[in-house]
């Protein structure tokens, strides 16, 4: 793979780091410094949350909006380097 | 046989051994139970015919992240479109994976569909069993099943990759491998 340009940094750190912090680095978050989260009967998680699931949802979210970003902006701007195919 | 693959991340550079006989089988298992996954779940649709996905468009999605976009498609023409487009998506997405057409093109939509699945259900159910569930690992399959192109692994798109048609278009590299 060649240099990745600015905009394909972003798209590919920016939505792979968004997703990471979505996940590990607010799941890490609620277990160090959260409300103790014991399981129920049904496998259910009951606690109150330190950051609000939205907040995690929404990270999440634009995490993927900007891989699906650099994937479309690759389709249309240039071939793609794998000429073995 | 090992292949040294050779990259940079961070920065960094990066260079790593690949088995290459496993990483063919593991492409191959992969594709053919993920697309078997969607196969099935679009034909089952299809033979409990009709299908309306209105609960879900309409009712679960309408408090949700995605649902300013989604409740567009709970009723009229758009609903209609989604109860065809949901099953035959899923249908040709479980095809072109086990067959290894237009691989990352399935893949792309399968992803696609795993994010609507993901954060409506995970919302709806109010993450109860965390924010790591079955459909966001679906989802990142599919993402990775379009990285490594696997359907040039005993698949159709070995195949299509040398037709003169794709030689003269190279942009639809894109959509097979």
């Amino acid at each position: 793979m060649s240099q990745p340009t600015t905009m394909e940094r972003v798209g590919l750190y920016g939505g792979g780091a968004l997703i990471l912090i979505g996940t590990v680095g607010m799941g890490l978050l609620e277990i160090i410094a959260g409300a103790p989260h014991p399981v129920s009967g049904e496998g259910q998680v009951v606690h109150e949350t330190l950051i609000s699931l939205s907040v995690r949802s929404y990270t999440i979210l634009l995490g993927l909006l900007l891989l699906a970003a650099y994937g479309v902006t690759n389709l249309v701007t240039k071939p793609p380097e794998d000429t073995s195919i | 046989m090992v292949t040294n693959i050779q990259t940079q991340l961070l920065g960094r550079d990066v260079s790593f051994p690949v088995e290459e006989s496993r990483f063919g089988y593991w492409l191959v298992v992969l594709r053919l139970i993920v697309g078997w996954w969607f196969l099935h779940a679009g034909l089952d649709k299809f033979l409990a015919w009709p299908f309306d996905a209105s609960w879900f468009v309409g009712g679960a999605a309408a408090q949700t992240s995605l649902g300013p976009v989604v409740t567009l498609f709970s009723d009229g023409i758009l609903l209609s479109f989604t109860n065809i487009m949901v099953p035959l998506g899923q249908t040709l997405i479980g095809l072109g994976l086990i067959v290894g057409a237009l691989t990352r093109l399935a893949a792309f939509f399968g992803a696609f569909l795993m994010t609507f699945f993901y954060f409506i259900n995970g919302e709806t159910g109010g993450w109860a069993h965390g924010v790591i569930t079955g459909d966001l690992l679906g989802l990142l399959i599919f993402a990775m099943i379009a990285t490594l192109g696997a359907g040039r692994v005993l698949g159709v798109d070995a195949y299509l990759a040398k037709t003169s048609f794709v030689r003269d278009h190279p942009r639809l590299r894109y959509f097979i491998g």
